[in-house]
């Protein structure tokens, strides 16, 4: 506890603890490029950098500039493959939409957080086969996406857990 | 709205008004989502733009994520070897049948070999342009519902090139598309862009087998007066030039509403090492078929040794 403090409240240490949420964002968004060779998991793969977005935005939005975002989500477009633009977007547009609604989540249980957090997914991952249909101009099929969803949503309170578990321990409360 | 200030969940909250006052938040946000928009569209309209761009940050990033793969690949190891454990016994009976099939299988093989030789001796058939390959390991994934490749931690100081067949032990995945100095990027066969010239092994019909992003292929332009069966071996027809004839692509696995979709061999889920093969073909450009092995291409490439 005493390194935590010390850690906290020098200059150094305090400056550095506010890269946190860019680099939880970063590692969540790598974390998303793990080849887990479990059958299916190509398909359903979490959306992790958007747990860290939806957390940081709701608790630090001061600590998670746009630009960051935008970085992580080229940096994320260029490594998968897919088409650079897509990932800076969602990102950019779920966190505008959670700094909106914002108040609605603070101060409350961890159930409405959570909800929160499952329409901000269900939206994104609406909003992402949208776009692919556009780009690839021809009608895919979403079964894919629900349950990508479902299971992003699950794990939601996991890394919210421990997002915020190094949030207290190393920003300290704001 | 009143500033919040107090902790909630499972953090501490900033006051908004701190957010409200930087003049620099309101213009930056909405400028970067129009440049993502502008790049979406840029993207689409020339799509080797993001090209090199692309190249040069994997070839970046391909050590760190080669690292960062590895504890899972060790997880994955320790679980297997668990599993392998578990099924000693079981294992141990099914290899022994196995292992007498197969001994007959090589004798027949072995058989068949001699007499194909012979037969090419008769025919003076000219041989194939031998292979070389390479083994490389996959480091990351495109994960979601939308893209399959993967990035494999080998590129051109292996002797990766574009165009290149992509296989594990029971068939084919895929082919490189990208290529770095030390990564490359392989479109799988079930990625929507897909498209691999194939042949029914039974009755040769021609067709091209279509990623659609699903775990299997579809089968376009096949003949309907000859319907293809449930359990029909599709091979790479070899047209085009991209892929060498026969290599094996998978079975028909169902017919869905008139389009049969194939099962492909190769556990493409779960792929964790390929083997790059060099079949000695051009960049996917279309090769006179009569002199394909005396390309300038082809023959100091035939000549290189085959690699691990």
């Amino acid at each position: 506890m005493g390194t935590r403090r010390a850690l906290a409240t020098s200059p150094i240490g305090a400056r550095a603890a506010c890269l946190l949420p860019v680099a939880t964002t970063l590692v969540a968004a790598l974390l998303s490029l793990e080849p887990i060779p479990l059958p299916g998991y190509a398909v359903l793969t979490p959306a992790f950098a958007l747990m860290a977005v939806y957390h940081w935005t709701v608790y630090r939005p001061d600590l998670l500039p746009p630009i960051a975002l935008f970085g992580i989500g080229i940096g994320y477009d260029l490594l998968c493959g897919g088409p650079p633009g897509v990932t800076p977007l969602l990102l950019l547009l779920s966190r505008a939409a959670v700094l909106r609604a914002r108040r609605w989540f603070v101060n409350r249980t961890f159930a409405f957080v959570w909800a929160g957090f499952a329409v901000l997914t269900v939206a994104a991952i609406f909003a992402l086969w949208a776009l692919e249909c556009l780009l690839g101009w021809q009608l895919l099929s979403a079964n894919g996406s629900i349950f990508r969803a479902a299971l992003t949503i699950a794990l939601f309170p996991i890394a919210s857990f421990m997002l915020g578990r190094t949030q207290h321990a190393l920003i300290g409360p704001g | 709205m009143p500033p919040l200030t107090e902790a909630g969940g499972g953090g501490a909250v900033t006051p908004l008004s701190m957010l409200r006052r930087s003049a620099a938040h309101r213009v930056v946000a909405p400028l970067l989502v129009v440049v993502s928009v502008l790049m979406i569209i840029l993207g689409k309209v020339d799509q080797v733009m993001f090209e090199s761009v692309r190249i040069s940050v994997t070839d970046y990033a391909a050590p760190f994520l080669d690292m960062v793969s590895r504890p899972f690949m060790v997880i994955d190891q320790f679980a297997e070897r668990v599993e392998a454990m578990v099924d000693l016994y079981q294992d141990n009976l099914r290899l022994t049948e196995e292992n007498r099939r197969l001994l007959h299988w090589q004798q027949a093989a072995l058989a068949l070999a001699d007499e194909n030789r012979e037969l090419r001796d008769l025919l003076k058939l000219v041989p194939d342009a031998s292979r070389s390959f390479v083994s490389a390991r996959v480091i990351a994934s495109s994960g979601g519902a939308y893209l399959r490749n993967v990035m494999v931690n080998a590129g051109s100081d292996s002797g990766v090139e574009r165009g290149q067949a992509a296989v594990v032990g029971e068939g084919l995945i895929g082919r490189v598309y990208e290529v770095g100095v030390r990564a490359a990027r392989i479109l799988l066969i079930t990625d929507l862009n897909s498209r691999v010239p194939v042949i029914v092994e039974r009755s040769r019909q021609r067709a091209i087998l279509a990623g659609d992003n699903s775990q299997s292929p579809s089968l376009w332009y096949l003949d309907p007066a000859a319907p293809v069966k449930i359990g029909d071996r599709i091979v790479t027809s070899g047209e085009g030039g991209i892929f060498p004839p026969g290599l094996p692509v998978g079975v028909v696995g169902q017919v869905e509403s008139g389009i049969p979709r194939v099962q492909p061999y190769a556990p493409l889920a779960q792929v964790e090492y390929v083997r790059i093969v060099d079949y000695g073909l051009a960049d996917g450009l279309p090769m006179p078929l009569a002199v394909p092995h005396i390309s300038p291409r082809a023959a100091p490439r035939a000549a290189k040794t085959s690699r691990h």
